[in-house]
């Protein structure tokens, strides 16, 4: 679960009027900062965000670490009716950024930098690709992760020759090559969004920028096979049975799954029977059953044998595709062998025992009790004699 | 002198932090475990640069004695330069120009990882101490350290209370 603060910039130069990411980029930003905001609040109680601009007269901060969306809403309002002009200056703006970082008032917050970038690459001193790789490795030692989210005119020619070679390519943009250079373990990312159908805010939450976040509040058995690659992979949506990648939308993945459970659950309490034929369609079923388990399954006495059949049936399919199905006819079984052994036996006689014990534990108890206070006696006593 | 021990059993590992460093060759290899670093292959291991900030604190208060730093492996990616800082509760690579103490270390003493005696008068009450590690001896881009020992004292005010455990019944 990241443990981080973060600190959002903002284009807020002319480019940002242009309406091409629906209504303008202005305020396709606004969104995506607002989904920002809640994701990174969300994943930690203890995260805080904070908001900067970076064009207008120069760099300024608008709100320092705040768990407020009143603040970050207020201070986007600003921006939109106050504060558009200029062109952006990058490097000023993240070494403001990793000021207000620096003086995070819980130190033990990770450091992060999301830097929303809508204007082309400006002339400004030390916006050049080699000053940037510069900035970036002055980030990446003093442990601060960044992410840019660059759409618009922020968009760089380059970036498709890029991607087609991999991450490795040298020819890449200098965004992306600040990005990689600030990259420590995989902790920073450049994510581009062209204009079109998608909004901006859609394409920051099923990206890597908020993928750590977004997994954060969901159990571990939840996240399913391909949580520990890499997000948005091809390759993880073949492990998946609902057709959709599950690194992608984590929260709907984990939907999916409980309520794929519960049915199955509803289905099996339902038609019993029916669940223990169709587990026994495989031909190995019974007799490949390790020994044991067959012994289980015929212990369980008239009532349980169909269950436990079914559970033999379910240990030998383990290794099958549907394995949750499996574990929970087998629990089911063990349960129904459960109600016929109560059957067969004599219940209070069990319960009986278990009073027994409890009475026993109670005695022992007492006897502590006690032999303690008989020791404490003799102790003063003896301490009596003494001051005698 | 009359109690001269390692103090690294006293260090805080869950504040032990290093700036930095690289991410499979962390400052938790070399300290994590409290004792002098022998394995020979864990070592810290810087990253973006030579520099190295190692940020460590006490469960307590100490005095610090003597430093002892070895990196022995390399001799041109030996720490050289040090400054030492303490108590500082957010530092970052740029407060480090007003030292408690600097030093330069010779080949010799990092690669027998000899002590180096501090000012004992200025570590007198240390609950963070800081060791900035500002280049090495052969200009490398990395510096290597394989292990690092703090001799001194606990304060004497302050009990350590982390070994105390509910009694078993």
């Amino acid at each position: 679960m990241p443990l981080e603060a973060t600190m959002i910039i903002i284009d807020n130069s002319e480019y940002m009027r242009n309406g091409d990411y629906p209504p303008s980029r202005l305020e396709a930003q606004a969104d995506a900062v607002n989904t920002v905001f809640q994701t990174k609040v969300d994943s930690n109680p203890e995260n805080t965000v904070g908001i900067m601009t970076m064009a207008g007269k120069g760099p300024e901060v608008l709100v320092t670490h705040t768990r407020d969306l009143g603040q970050i809403l207020k201070a986007l309002h600003t921006v939109a009716t106050e504060k558009i002009g200029g062109a952006i200056n990058i490097p000023t703006a993240i070494a403001i950024a990793q000021l207000a970082l620096k003086h995070r008032e819980n130190k033990n917050l990770r450091q992060r930098i999301v830097v929303f970038v809508g204007s082309p690459p400006t002339d400004a001193p030390g916006s050049d690709a080699a000053s940037l790789v510069k900035l970036a490795k002055k980030l990446k030692k003093n442990n601060v992760a960044v992410d840019i989210v660059s759409f618009g005119d922020g968009i760089e020619e380059e970036e498709e020759v890029s991607m087609e070679v991999g991450a490795e390519a040298h020819s890449a943009s200098p965004l992306r090559k600040f990005v990689d250079n600030a990259s420590s373990g995989d902790n920073s990312h450049l994510l581009v969004v062209q204009p079109g159908s998608t909004l901006l805010s859609d394409a920051l939450i099923t990206s890597p920028v908020l993928a750590a976040d977004r997994a954060a509040g969901i159990p571990e058995e939840l996240q399913g096979g391909g949580g520990d690659a890499g997000p948005s992979q091809g390759g993880a949506a073949n492990d998946f049975e609902f057709g959709v990648d599950p690194s992608l939308d984590p929260e709907l993945a984990m939907a999916l799954r409980l309520s794929m459970q519960e049915a199955n659950a509803r289905e099996a309490v339902a038609n019993p029977s029916a669940a223990g034929l169709s587990a026994d369609q495989p031909p190995a079923s019974s007799a490949a059953a390790p020994s044991t388990n067959a012994g289980q399954a015929a212990a369980a006495g008239a009532v349980g044998a169909g269950a436990g059949v079914a559970a033999g049936a379910a240990v030998a399919n383990i290794d099958g595709d549907d394995e949750d199905d499996a574990l929970l006819q087998q629990a089911l079984a063990l349960s129904h062998e459960e109600d016929g052994e109560d059957v067969e036996m004599d219940g209070s006689d069990e319960e009986g025992d278990e009073e027994g014990d409890e009475d026993e534990e109670d005695d022992d108890e007492d006897a502590a009790i006690a032999r303690a206070i008989q020791m404490s006696m003799e102790e003063q006593q003896q301490e009596d004699k003494k001051g005698k | 002198m009359a109690d001269e021990k390692s103090i690294l059993d006293l260090i805080d590992t869950t504040q032990l932090s290093c700036l930095n460093e690289n991410s499979s060759h962390t400052v938790k290899d070399i300290l994590g475990r409290k004792t002098v670093n022998s394995a020979a292959g864990s070592y810290l291991l810087s990253d973006a640069d030579e520099q190295l900030l190692l940020t460590i604190t006490f469960n307590q208060s100490v005095r610090i004695r003597k430093l002892a730093i070895r990196s022995s492996e390399d001799p041109s990616k030996a720490p050289k330069s040090i400054k030492l800082l303490i108590n500082r509760p957010s530092i970052g690579f740029e407060d480090t120009t007003d030292a408690v103490q600097e030093l330069e270390l010779t080949e010799d003493q990092v690669k027998e990882g000899k002590s180096v005696a501090l000012r004992y008068v200025r570590f007198q009450s240390v609950n963070t101490l800081h060791i900035f590690i500002e280049n090495n001896h052969g200009d490398e881009d990395e510096t290597r350290i394989d292990a690092v020992d703090i001799i001194g004292t606990p304060f004497e005010t302050t009990k350590d209370l982390s070994g105390l455990r509910q009694e078993e019944d």
